[in-house]
């Protein structure tokens, strides 16, 4: 038997009895970013691939919500900071060994350009909208012109987004539970589902709601793969990482991870939509708000059974 | 550094002497003692370490810190620079010995092997006060340095070395 423990009473806060650094504010924010992630590249992807009257939701409509998620996540992410009057530090350093400075300028090409493709669309939503001053009007016209090479920064700084939510976890060695490289993948997938669920949500067109369908249900098997391989990759390593994998097999986490992730966030949603694309009469919101909601859910159970894993000695 | 866990008796002045030293926020401390106990009743083995930031050479939390308010000094010191840290808690997650903290004013804080002291040839605030002198600071790189010459002649060990991030606090066993 061996106890360790620490007899001068160490008790800094946040730090012990075991890691609580980030609270909500950054799983709201990964989900966040994820989402945002998600929707803008199917409306990058769908507007190179010139589908965007089939897929208008896509491209044109649920791209508009996609800076109020941004702004929020970042606002999240301000929240979560315990120096805040620093954070402009940010900005004055490039460090590409460091994920969070990366993911900070990747959020800085990626929310102008949501900001400007949600602009440009805004009249599919508000037909009558008037920008009221010339400059903003001269803008939209000068700006329209180059849609397409901003389609493609747009899809491509997007999976960059949507992974780096996953690398900034999977970064953290001290941590075995997110030390893993799976996690990036997952969470791109994770966020890319989320945007088809949304996108469902918004579209008023049964062709389109069943397209995403279809493509949601493939990101959905895609993550189950992701998740047993995560599983098994951790089942397979280390001590560490083994304790890790308890958590969620056996240990504190294990309820809600599968009820929560596994069934009533993918499972269930999969076989809704399978039933969907074989025209049975359910009600079409049912599985993308599950979808959403086991996101959201992921995000939080990786973070904090993440911050109780460590290394021992 | 190196700390002989055979002299060591977790008397825990040295983390009274860092808190008074450098003036640490109540509640909170940069150094802590360690007590492992193996076995069962009555054959036990104990295991006493005065623990605190390893100043890795490969550290994970100059590395992560997106700022650059993390960095390694020369000499090897890590340190923080409290008007480049933004508080965001990378390199308290990233680092496995868990020795840093958020100080209450915002930014972290953590050991500095007490270098305004060593700048006047003293030794840290927690080499200095302890009472069974278990403790060897210096110069690795100095041969003739009170730790170069404990660890030529003693075993020792390294907290966690399979983390990867090379760490310079040693334990003689």
């Amino acid at each position: 038997m061996r106890e360790e423990i620490i007899v001068s009473g160490r008790n800094n806060h946040l730090i012990d009895p075991h890691l609580e650094i980030w609270e909500w504010q950054i799983p709201s924010y990964l989900f966040l970013g994820g989402l945002a992630a998600g929707i803008l590249f199917f409306a990058g992807l769908y507007f190179i691939q010139k589908k965007e009257k089939e897929y208008n939701t896509a491209v044109a409509i649920a791209p508009i919500i996609t800076p109020f998620l941004l702004v929020l996540g970042l606002f999240f992410l301000f929240l979560d900071l315990k120096h805040k009057l620093y954070f402009w530090q940010l900005y004055t350093t490039i460090k590409l060994e460091s994920p969070m400075s990366w993911g900070a300028w990747v959020l800085m090409i990626v929310t102008p350009l949501s900001i400007v493709w949600a602009a440009l669309h805004i009249r599919s939503v508000f037909p009558n909208w008037d920008w009221k001053f010339e400059f903003l009007r001269q803008f939209e016209t000068f700006i329209a012109k180059y849609k397409t090479p901003m389609a493609w920064v747009m899809m491509i700084s997007s999976v960059i987004l949507g992974i780096y939510t996953g690398i900034l976890l999977s970064a953290f060695n001290a941590r075995p539970l997110w030390n893993t490289s799976i996690l990036g993948p997952l969470f791109l997938t994770s966020g890319l589902s989320t945007g088809a669920a949304t996108i469902i949500l918004l579209s008023k067109s049964h062709k389109e709601r069943l397209a995403f369908a279809k493509i949601d249900l493939l990101l959905i098997a895609i993550e189950l793969f992701l998740i047993v391989h995560m599983l098994m990759g951790f089942r397979a390593s280390t001590q560490v990482q083994i304790d890790a994998s308890k958590l969620f097999l056996g240990g504190e986490f294990t309820a809600v991870f599968w009820v929560f992730v596994i069934g009533m966030g993918l499972t269930i949603p999969a076989i809704l939509e399978i039933f969907e694309l074989r025209a049975k009469k359910i009600p079409y919101i049912i599985a993308p708000i599950m979808v959403l909601v086991g996101g959201l859910i992921l995000r939080f159970i990786m973070l904090h059974a993440g911050q109780m894993s460590r290394w021992l000695y | 550094m190196a700390v002989d866990t055979k002299k060591c008796v977790g008397c825990s002045d040295c983390v009274v002497a860092c808190q008074t030293e450098n003036n640490v926020p109540i509640g909170y401390c940069r150094d802590w003692v360690v007590e492992v106990t193996d076995g069962t009743y009555p054959q036990l083995e104990l295991e006493l370490r005065s623990e605190r930031c390893n100043h890795c050479e490969n550290a994970p939390c100059v590395r992560c810190c997106p700022t650059g308010a993390s960095y390694i000094e020369e000499g090897g010191i890590v340190k923080v620079k409290p008007h480049k840290c933004i508080g965001c808690g990378a390199c308290i997650a990233s680092c496995p010995y868990d020795a840093r903290f958020v100080h209450p004013k915002g930014y972290v804080d953590k050991c500095t092997f007490c270098d305004h002291r060593i700048k006047d040839g003293l030794k840290p605030a927690c080499v200095a006060v302890c009472p069974t002198k278990c403790m060897y600071f210096g110069d690795l790189n100095d041969p003739n340095s009170d730790v170069s010459k404990v660890l030529k002649l003693r075993k020792y060990k390294t907290l966690i070395p399979e983390a990867g991030t090379i760490p310079h606090l040693y334990f003689l066993i």
